[in-house]
């Protein structure tokens, strides 16, 4: 997808899935009551059998628990088409891009490559094939998604996916800890306050999140990272923890916005360099949040989400953070974003399943997308903590997600339909030039800043500026 | 060779002198356990490795547990699990007691030998609290990391490729090692230098073309590119068997030149029986480089799980159960297991095989 | 660099390297004959040799004046010098190299030194049981590569058991060794060190063979053990220390996969594992440009080359053979 034509689509198509995704006007929409869902259809066996392989995980999906599901669904394909089969290779987020690109490299690319959210497949533009022949040739039907939705994957490559899973992002908070410090829980509903231990009611924005993380922050021997002798160095429980996995995320949360400036060049937007000082100054001012070395250690998840340790207070992450949070225990709840200069964004995460230009039987891989699509689509939806693209079927979704094996009693799920309002517009994820590279480049300085303490981030900021804009111009 | 050993064996018999006086004998009691000290913290991260695979999960999230494998004791009560901790209680009595509910000054504990008595308060931080722990090795973890790695798969495929690659490599670098070490022809000195150059040739060089050449003729995704080079020879196991032929006397390859016999022949039935220390020494440095290889199997079979081997399914391991360092370290140890044992087992070929290569010129 | 087998030394052929074309047609019919069976046993070199080195350095030099991408949205075309100027104003590259050759820095001196001392120790007549302290020397050098990162991730661990033991010796605040972008060097020498069983045992071989009678003349000359060292176990031990030097520096100019595995090549922390052969695999690999990927091995190639060919003209001045021409 060209950068103008992306920075057009972009705004356009997050809109349309926030609507697609809350709205119940769309699940209104007659076709959805009439055709009963496609499952009850029969598979038309309009297709050559064949051996396809489904690429795991340019999104989530890579968990140890989620893997046994996976690969029954991909086996129900083949007893669903004898002579077919579907075979799942996992290969973990980190390592993915790299992979893919490898085996793409090699002519040995997969067939199915999902779930993929919006960086997984910009950052392999020009690879996806045009569903668009196939949903016509097999009279796909697509009028249980809003239009807009739809167009969300419209790119100058066609129509390279259909919507599937969305994930608004919350405050995913513990209870227990909030009790332990005699401390109020933070807020639900979006337009609610924060009640401070004294009765003051302040705003619910990231000072008022500094002030209580702080108070959540608590060393080894008791003492919270307000009160004096207070040591830094033997943390046990730390108050907040944001989304690191990519400093686009990481500065979504306070305002959206994309590092292509409106003429081309690279420039980061403020809400984004505001957010990345509140993390460096958390980490190694005010210690409320982990540095890179804490967050890589085995007392912490290791590297995975330091939230499933059970010792973070508060944490902000996607929807799909359902796939490992019951290792933090049974007394975790959702609260709503915070503000940053009065305005509330929720970065959104959109999974969906594509196929690629190098397939060598597009058919089989079309029946098998559609197949991971409709009829496994419930079982995945849950198992990835995907609110579904489907309008309709998002009450049964939660419904589900609630029962899951070791969740507390009471979620408020509520949080997540109301963060979709606030999804980030542009999307953070969207196409950029040189995808891959920039990314590295981004990496490099997340890394810098998680183990460097005492740096002049101004001066880090405008570097990082200057090379993106480097590698954009080579 | 024979040589060779004569010389270390001289050598040795001018080390023999043995201290007697007290001093000598201190000098060598100091240095033999600073040693053994460097020798344990050597080998250390081994037992680390080993110990911590038999963790669980919960004692690694844990700061401060102990070192050996154990469990927290808990206490379930009113179907609840609570840690006990060990409690100082004002009467100067230190209790195990399960924490029942935290607090930043003051928490409620449970006595797990009267709970009738109800919840004790206790002021102060729970956290300064010392926890009883109890050992408790995780064997466990040895059999779910065999069936989730897909241990048996990964092991056949190590084993098929480190076997044909050393077929073909003792094979071809035994004739090219012939050719060089038996045969007069022009240029023999020059092609043998730039055999040996080839040691020098950083892999990149030749990276981009070999691996767009085998892709474009469907090597990639196969076992072709990681077998067929083997067949090919390499430098330094012609650079180890010629060396070694060198020293075997051509009298008998002559007497059978006169008998008529063929130049293979005299390579099977005279060369090749006084040469087989320095072919096993190939064989097994071949077979464990090969059981090693990790690069070449990373970017050829990327996407092919059916055929990786142990290397690269571990590595893939790891970033899947990060999470998890026990099941990551059972892998491990698993991995290593088979290469050390070879080791053990022939340790005398190995060291003579550094030997031969290492120091002859 | 753990991955190559043994240190293989030899001299440089000199004169007999030469080749000469013209002398077939003076050879009599039966060393013709001779000549053309040796020439058969080494085709399967020759032809590999053709194959998997000439054909594909040849190619990679090509590589370097087109435009080859994976992906190939433009045309081919011949571009001169183009992706030369590219890899001169290329931050990353420079960066990469700077990583490189600063671990180099760090890493040589060690690998080369630490065998060495050790082996003088072994060898010593003070030290108990060498043999057994040699095999248990070389045994990690048999672990598994990957085996091997991940059982030192974890040992430097910031909780791992090297700094629960500086914690008990009394540092305060023991170093972050694999998330720090200056600790981690250290760390990656410590794996380093791991595998030098090999060098171990090369070096011990080699100071075997010493000739006793040499140490036995300079004692009764008076010499104490520092100046037999300096005077008798160097100079003898220079061509193995020499030698372990010149492939030393050819596997780390290329070293990269340890922290391939280390950091999923990401080249965190902050860029400082970002090895120059690492840059290389990503530029080829994820990137997909091909011809500039070649351009960097080109640049590669030709720095090892240099620096070797730099180090075998020092190595007539301070390398002694015993017994040569």
């Amino acid at each position: 997808m060209n950068q103008r034509l992306a920075r057009a689509i972009a705004p356009l198509a997050v809109l349309a899935l926030v609507v697609t995704a809350c709205g119940p006007s769309a699940s209104s929409s007659p076709s959805t009551t009439a055709t009963g869902g496609p499952e009850t259809q029969a598979p038309p066996a309009t297709f050559a059998p064949a051996s396809l392989r489904w690429y795991c995980c340019l999104g989530t999906g890579e968990d140890p628990s989620q893997v046994p599901t996976e690969e029954e669904v991909a086996a129900g394909f083949g007893e669903l088409h004898p002579g077919s089969e579907l075979k799942i290779e996992i290969v973990t987020y980190d390592a993915a891009r790299n992979t893919l690109s490898t085996q793409i490299a090699g002519g040995n690319a997969p067939d199915i490559v999902g779930p993929a959210g919006v960086g997984g497949l910009a950052a392999f533009e020009g690879q996806w094939l045009d569903l668009a022949p196939y949903i016509q040739s097999t009279s796909y039907d697509l009028s249980e998604f809003d239009p807009g939705a739809v167009d969300f994957y419209k790119t100058d490559e066609g129509q390279i996916g259909i919507p599937f899973a969305v994930y608004p992002s919350m405050v995913w908070y513990k209870k227990d800890l909030f009790a332990e410090a005699g401390l109020n829980e933070p807020p639900h509903g979006y337009d609610a306050k924060y009640t401070m231990a004294d009765g003051t009611e302040v705003e619910w924005d990231y000072d008022t999140v500094r002030e209580i993380a702080m108070k959540l922050t608590v060393d080894e021997a008791g003492k919270d990272a307000t009160e004096a002798g207070f040591d830094p160095e033997k943390i046990v429980q730390y108050g907040f923890e944001p989304q690191r996995d990519d400093l686009r995320g990481l500065g979504a949360y306070w305002g959206a916005g994309s590092l292509v400036s409106s003429d081309g060049s690279a420039k980061i937007p403020e809400p984004w360099k505001a957010a990345w000082r509140f993390f460096y100054d958390g980490m190694w001012k005010d210690h409320f949040i982990m540095t890179g070395p804490v967050f890589e250690s085995e007392e912490f998840s290791g590297g995975g989400y330091a939230f499933f340790s059970g010792r973070v207070a508060m944490s902000e992450n996607f929807l799909w953070t359902t796939y490992g949070v019951a290792d933090a225990g049974t007394d975790w709840d959702l609260a709503a974003i915070p503000a940053y200069n009065g305005t509330i964004t929720s970065p959104l995460n959109a999974d969906t399943f594509a196929i690629l230009k190098d397939s060598k039987s597009p058919d089989a891989a079309f029946a098998a997308l559609t197949y991971l699509m409709d009829d496994a689509s419930e079982t995945l939806l849950n198992l990835y903590g995907g609110m579904p693209a489907r309008p309709a079927k998002q009450d049964a979704f939660f419904e589900q997600l609630g029962q899951s094996d070791g969740f507390p009693a009471e979620v408020d799920w509520q949080v997540a339909k109301d963060s979709v309002a606030y999804a980030d517009n542009p999307n953070f994820e969207a196409p950029m030039p040189k995808y891959n590279e920039t990314l590295d480049i981004l990496g490099t300085y997340l890394s810098k800043w998680t183990t460097t303490p005492g740096l002049d981030l101004d001066a880090e900021f405008d570097a990082l500026e200057a090379e993106i804009q480097a590698a954009w111009n080579s | 060779m024979t040589a060779r050993s004569e010389t270390i064996a001289v050598a040795r018999v001018g080390r023999t002198g043995s201290p007697r006086n007290p001093a000598e004998l201190t000098r060598t009691a100091l240095l033999t356990t600073a040693f053994v000290a460097i020798l344990l913290a050597f080998l250390m991260p081994l037992f680390y490795s080993a110990i911590t695979s038999l963790k669980s999960p919960t004692q690694i999230s844990q700061p401060n547990s102990p070192i050996l494998p154990s469990d927290p004791a808990t206490f379930t009560w009113n179907g609840v699990s609570y840690d006990v901790y060990y409690v100082p209680l004002p009467d100067g009595t230190t209790r195990e007691l399960a924490l029942v509910t935290p607090g930043r000054k003051q928490s409620e504990f449970i006595d797990p030998s009267n709970p009738e008595q109800g919840l004790i308060s206790w002021q102060g931080s729970w956290r300064v609290l010392d926890q009883p722990w109890q050992l408790a090795p995780n064997w466990d973890n040895y059999a779910e990391v065999w069936g989730l790695i897909d241990f048996p798969l990964l092991l056949r495929n190590t084993i098929l490729l480190a076997l044909i690659s050393t077929i073909g490599t003792v094979l071809s670098c035994t004739l090219v090692a012939y050719g060089f070490a038996r045969f007069r022809f022009p240029g023999r000195g020059f092609l043998f230098t730039l055999l040996l150059a080839t040691i020098f040739l950083p892999g990149a060089v030749t990276l981009i073309p070999t691996y767009t050449i085998f892709n474009k003729i469907g090597w990639v995704g196969t076992w072709l590119p990681l077998l067929v080079p083997a067949f090919f020879a390499n430098a330094y196991d012609v650079f180890l068997l010629r060396q070694y032929l060198l020293t075997i006397p051509r009298d008998l390859d002559e007497a059978a030149m006169i008998d008529g016999a063929s130049s293979l022949r005299i390579l099977r039935s005279v060369v090749l029986p006084q040469a087989w220390p320095v072919i096993v020494a190939v064989s097994i440095f071949t077979f464990v480089y090969s059981w090693n290889d990790y690069f070449a199997p990373l970017i050829y079979l990327a996407g092919h799980d059916d055929l990786l081997p142990l290397q690269v399914g571990l590595a893939r391991f790891n970033g899947i159960y990060y999470q998890n360092p026990a099941f990551i370290q059972a892998g491990n140890i698993m991995t290593l297991v088979i290469p050390v044992a070879l080791f053990v087992l022939f340790q005398r070929v190995f060291i003579r095989g550094i030997v031969i290569s290492g120091v002859e010129k | 660099m753990d991955q190559l087998p043994s240190v293989a030394v030899t001299r440089p052929a000199g004169a007999a390297g030469r080749l000469n074309l013209r002398a077939w047609s003076k050879l009599t019919p039966l060393a013709r004959r001779e000549a053309r069976q040796g020439l058969l046993y080494i085709a399967p070199w020759l032809l590999g040799f053709f194959a998997f080195t000439a054909i594909p350095m040849v190619a990679t030099l090509a590589l370097t004046f087109v435009n080859l991408t994976l992906a190939q949205r433009e045309p081919l075309a011949f571009v001169g010098l183009d992706n030369y100027v590219r890899l001169a104003a290329d931050d990353r590259v420079w960066h990469s190299l700077s990583v490189t050759l600063r671990f180099s820095a760090l890493w040589l001196p060690i690998s080369i030194i630490v065998p060495f001392a050790i082996a003088v120790g072994l060898n010593s007549r003070h030290v108990r049981g060498a043999p057994l302290f040699r095999s248990l020397f070389f045994l990690p050098y048999v672990v598994p590569f990957v085996a091997g990162v991940l059982v030192w991730e974890q040992t430097l661990g910031d909780n791992g058991w090297i700094n629960d033991v500086l914690r008990l010796v009394g540092v305060e605040k023991p170093p972050s060794w694999l998330f720090d972008s200056t600790w981690i060097y250290p760390a990656l020498v410590m794996m380093g060190v791991w595998g030098i069983g090999a060098g171990i045992v090369i070096n011990l071989a080699g100071l075997r063979a010493i000739p006793t009678e040499l140490y036995e003349a300079s004692r009764i000359d008076g010499a104490g053990a520092w100046a037999q060292l300096r005077h008798i176990t160097i100079p003898m031990m220079s061509p193995i220390l020499f030698f372990t030097l010149i492939l030393g520096v050819v596997e780390v100019l290329q070293y990269f996969l340890v922290p391939l595995v280390l950091k999923n090549g990401t080249g965190e922390p902050a860029g400082a594992t970002l090895f120059y052969n690492l840059n290389l695999y990503r530029t080829f690999f994820t990137y997909q440009e091909l011809s500039y990927g070649a351009t960097m091995a080109w640049l590669l190639f030709a720095l090892t080359l240099a620096i070797t060919l730099v180090l075998f003209a020092l190595s007539r001045r301070y390398v002694y053979y015993a017994g040569a021409r």
